[in-house]
């Protein structure tokens, strides 16, 4: 599955035809949620699904088509050595940090010791009654931050608006 | 303050993303009714399974963005009626500030349900929450699938500088 993620990413960095390339990155997308559900996140692998490997595919064929296709027969993007050197380089620095964190599935990780870990598996439904922790955490014990989050959300449509000089989404 | 460019540009637009398949046009009519209810399952069920207000959202707004390029995106644009969509943000969002601040107004800090005298507060209260979240996610997605539609036919129209702020 890991490999596949790493196709689909490097199809889309180097497909020339942009169309081809956002399929490449739905796929990608779809990898990753997968990976997600195998790691116990099946709210984070529901995300990434309907948004990455759904919406923002919808929403990159609009724009593409606006867009045209380059002329030539060639598959494949000539690759910007220079962009290759950086993205390895940031990459490096990013695995380099990778042994400090704990082995998957771990029981001394900070998650699996903490209290608050505690607290919330064992007060959950009592407290909030829902029986979905995620849920009980984003939508009770953290809600003002999920407004922050929603509002987000919200300032995204109404900055679109505000960029677009419109009052409404036409 | 949309300009006069807009309808003849939008036209434009129909005309070129939109090919009637019936294919197409059959599969979504029977699929967008079972796609509805997942998004609405994901979004109320999420308090008892995985999902929740930000995915089920997401679902929901697929279904408008199937019809749109089933059927064209022009007709959509007006059946669903561009105005109602921002009017449905600014719900989604006062929802969620209203049921926060009003256990503030009963006594009871922000979002803690007990404050409200109704029998499993916390179990209802998060479902509305979560119901907030779903609508102002799928008006927003909606929008940004409309806006981006609107912002190709801008293409032929020379106002490149609005529209390349947006991509």
């Amino acid at each position: 599955m890991l490999a596949l993620v790493l196709a689909c990413a490097l199809a889309t960095a180097v497909l020339r035809d942009v169309l081809g390339s956002i399929i490449a990155f739905a796929a990608y997308s779809l990898g990753v949620s997968i990976i997600w559900v195998f790691l116990r996140a099946p709210d984070v692998g529901l995300t990434e699904a309907a948004v990455g490997a759904g919406v923002t595919t919808v929403l990159f064929l609009l724009t593409i088509t606006k867009t045209v296709r380059p002329a030539g027969e060639k598959i494949l993007e000539p690759i910007d050595w220079t962009g290759v050197v950086v993205s390895v380089l940031l990459v490096g620095v990013l695995v380099s940090t990778l042994g400090a964190l704990p082995a998957v599935g771990s029981a001394e990780t900070p998650v699996a010791t903490s209290e608050v870990t505690d607290y919330y598996l064992d007060n959950a439904y009592e407290e909030t009654e829902v029986k979905n922790a995620v849920t009980a955490v984003l939508a009770s014990y953290r809600g003002f931050d999920t407004l922050g989050e929603a509002v987000v959300v919200f300032a995204a449509g109404i900055g679109l608006l505000v960029v677009l000089q419109k009052e409404e989404f036409a | 303050m949309s300009n006069g460019n807009d309808e003849n540009g939008d036209e434009n637009l129909g005309e070129r993303l939109y090919v009637e398949s019936p294919i197409i046009m059959a599969t979504v009519r029977v699929v967008a009714p079972f796609v509805l209810t997942f998004g609405l399952f994901i979004m109320f069920h999420g308090a008892d399974s995985s999902g929740g207000g930000f995915q089920g959202g997401v679902i929901v707004s697929t279904v408008v963005l199937m019809v749109a390029i089933a059927f064209g995106i022009e007709p959509t644009r007006d059946w669903v009626d561009p105005t109602t969509i921002v009017a449905v943000m600014g719900i989604g969002v006062s929802v969620f500030l209203l049921i926060g601040m009003g256990s503030v107004a009963l006594g009871g800090r922000f979002l803690e349900y007990h404050a409200y005298p109704v029998y499993h507060a916390s179990k209802y209260g998060i479902e509305l929450v979560e119901l907030a979240i779903g609508v102002i996610v799928a008006s927003v997605v909606v929008g940004l699938f409309f806006a981006i539609a609107a912002g190709v036919s801008h293409g032929d129209d020379a106002e490149p500088a609005e529209s390349e702020g947006l991509l």
